[in-house]
């Protein structure tokens, strides 16, 4: 429900239908182009880091988000896609790719793009449950994607090629798009955000057209969304599809941020804190991606900071645990709609403020 | 004997044929070899007391259940086995007896989702949206607007979230969606339960509507208790008890039939209950 401001009427439909409707709207946005762009990376470098988890936490529950908020799928092993991502993309580096593809920078998106396409099949072909199952006993089937994939293949046997004990390493130099070499924290956090505008654009633009109307149908309602035409099991696949894309392109950004990975990243552990951000964030909500991650990377760094303040030293790992599992409590108990729904509150309370209504 | 020509002239070929349907729950017999024509752009009642079965006749035409015995013709055409899914792509639509909207998304996202066989953008001009994404969802609104929202007369409500909204405009919200397939033939079941009176008459204009208009056209198949508005409007009425079928014929010789008035526990008054 969006409230216009006085004497904004739309003569189109194409207006009404915008994203952003206003030119208020507009320079917000402008605003956080700057300060995303601009700001942060020229004069917040200290938070370079932080900012980088943020994207990478934010694309991973964007996935998450799209099974669970939007299809209502609930999957626990989304972790496993990020790992297909990112393992598939370091191995796919290693072929023997032609030499004028390294120096023109084609090989590095070729790689992502398949990479996140390895990635998508492999979600749909745990998806292909969910054509029967719903609810709890899908849960379980995602929970066997996770322990198959990352505990089982590549721990066993995809992290055994050539001889590396567990971890596999890719060199930054060749992370390389075009002319651009992605190899400092800055080009990391830049790549970063234009993954994530992009990601979150094209969710945006399927929510808002026939393929996820049709998600949200399914999550909804399923009988109602099949009389109504939706071939049900072909749009669910669909979501896996794209959940698993997404995915595998943040496996290959935290891969590629990191130059190292290893099968501890991928735990499942890993799965259950990116539900727990879209529960904190808001289930259903493309902003509560954004927030979730915001809330759980700015708490934890200052938890740090507190930690380090007080001079303990050691036991930080299970603070953290401790914080985001009462977190999520709180957030069930007090505020089941998520961070999302607060800051939509919040926004309709300031367009009529300082009146009632 | 004027209303009998018009009934004539109205109904023209068979659009959907129910023969001999047997449809059993465990050792619970449903439908008992129930046989039933709607001819095109008529509306065709099916009444019956509680747990005859109208509602599983519903679902059975609409592909939700598939009967353990006899078939289905849409337009001479067998669509047993087909499912719900592609049955709505021939042109069947269909509203619930429990409102089956999609809660938590917009009254006009509901209708747009009734769009969705209309809309032809796959997965990746959709995710580009600019382009032939958007010039088709703004087709879609303008059909929407202009065609759905005008007739249904929900235009304050357009932005509002379903579940939000009073049990009358859910119905309504559910009939608009329905017609924003563009349906053929339409199964109504229980439009009008819990309705007060003035949302009745509105309801019951809608139906005549869409059944009359030049623009819609729609063959209705109407499931409802309330007597005063199915003798009213239905061109034939089918009755139904404890699965079997006790008759089908134009709405006077059904309340002349004794065997009905039975089926209805005896209520001798039955048909003046609103009026």
């Amino acid at each position: 429900m969006a409230y216009l401001p006085c004497g904004v009427y739309h003569e189109k439909y194409s207006q009404d239908q915008a994203f952003w409707q206003t030119n208020f709207i507009r320079g917000k946005m402008v605003l956080l182009a700057v300060f995303s762009l601009l700001v942060i990376p020229i004069f917040l470098t200290d938070y370079l880091s932080e900012f980088i988890l943020l994207i990478y936490w934010a694309m991973g529950a964007l996935g998450v988000q799209l099974l669970i908020g939007f299809c209502g799928q609930l999957t626990l092993g989304h972790a496993a896609f990020l790992a297909v991502g990112a393992y598939s993309s370091f191995l796919l580096m290693t072929l023997p790719w032609p030499m004028f593809m390294h120096q023109i920078g084609a090989v590095y998106p070729l790689v992502l793009i398949i990479s996140a396409i390895i990635a998508g099949l492999w979600c749909v072909l745990f998806g292909l449950p969910s054509a029967r199952v719903k609810g709890f006993y899908l849960i379980l089937t995602t929970m066997a994607a996770q322990f198959i994939t990352v505990d089982f293949f590549i721990a066993k046997y995809v992290s055994q090629i050539g001889g590396r004990q567990q971890d596999l390493t890719l060199s930054s130099d060749l992370v390389k798009i075009g002319p651009w070499t992605i190899d400092s924290k800055v080009d990391i956090y830049l790549f970063g955000v234009i993954l994530l505008v992009i990601s979150m654009a094209v969710v945006a633009n399927l929510v808002r057209s026939k393929t996820g109307r049709a998600w949200i149908a399914i999550r909804d309602n399923d009988i109602a969304g099949e009389a109504m035409g939706i071939n049900i099991i072909g749009y669910k696949l669909y979501a896996f599809f794209v959940s698993g894309f997404i995915g595998g392109l943040t496996g290959a950004f935290w891969g590629a941020s990191r130059n190292i990975i290893s099968v501890e990243d991928f735990l499942f552990g890993k799965s259950l804190w990116l539900v727990g951000i879209i529960l904190i964030g808001g289930v259903g909500s493309l902003h509560g991606v954004v927030f979730g991650s915001l809330f759980m990377v700015f708490l934890i760094w200052a938890l740090q900071e507190i930690v380090g303040m007080i001079g303990g030293t050691g036991n930080i790992i299970y603070f953290k645990e401790i914080a985001f599992g009462l977190a999520i409590c709180g957030f069930l108990l007090f505020e089941p709609n998520g961070l999302a729904y607060r800051w939509w509150q919040s926004k309709n309370y300031f367009n009529l403020w300082p009146f009632s209504y | 004997m004027v209303e009998q020509n018009e009934h004539d002239k109205k109904s023209g070929d068979i659009l959907l044929e129910l023969e001999d349907i047997y449809m059993y729950f465990g050792k619970v017999c449903a439908l008992n070899g129930i046989s039933m024509k709607v001819r095109k752009g008529e509306i065709h009642s099916v009444i019956g007391p509680n747990g005859a079965g109208k509602t599983v006749m519903m679902n059975i035409i609409n592909g939700i259940y598939r009967p353990q015995k006899g078939s289905i013709y849409y337009k001479g055409e067998r669509i047993n086995k087909l499912k719900p899914h592609k049955r709505a792509r021939l042109g069947l639509s269909r509203t619930f007896q429990k409102i089956e909207l999609f809660g938590g998304m917009t009254v006009l996202d509901n209708i747009r989702l009734g769009r969705h066989l209309h809309l032809k953008s796959g997965i990746i001009s959709g995710s580009i949206y600019i382009g032939k994404t958007q010039r088709e969802e703004i087709e879609a609104r303008r059909f929407i607007e202009e065609e759905i929202i005008d007739l249904l007369e929900i235009e304050s409500i357009r932005k509002k979230t379903v579940h939000m909204l009073p049990y009358g405009l859910q119905k309504r919200v559910e009939l608009g969606r329905a017609l924003a397939l563009e349906p053929e033939l339409i199964i109504l079941d229980e439009p009008l339960a819990g309705l007060n009176l003035e949302e009745v008459e509105d309801m019951a204009r809608f139906i005549l509507d869409i059944n009359e208009e030049k623009r819609w056209k729609v063959t209705c198949i109407l499931v409802e208790h309330d007597m005063g508005v199915v003798m009213d409007l239905s061109d034939r009425v089918f009755v139904l008890n404890f699965g079997n079928m006790i008759m089908d014929g134009a709405p006077k010789d059904v309340q002349a039939n004794p065997d009905v008035v039975k089926a209805y526990l005896g209520e001798e008054d039955l048909y003046s209950t609103r009026r």
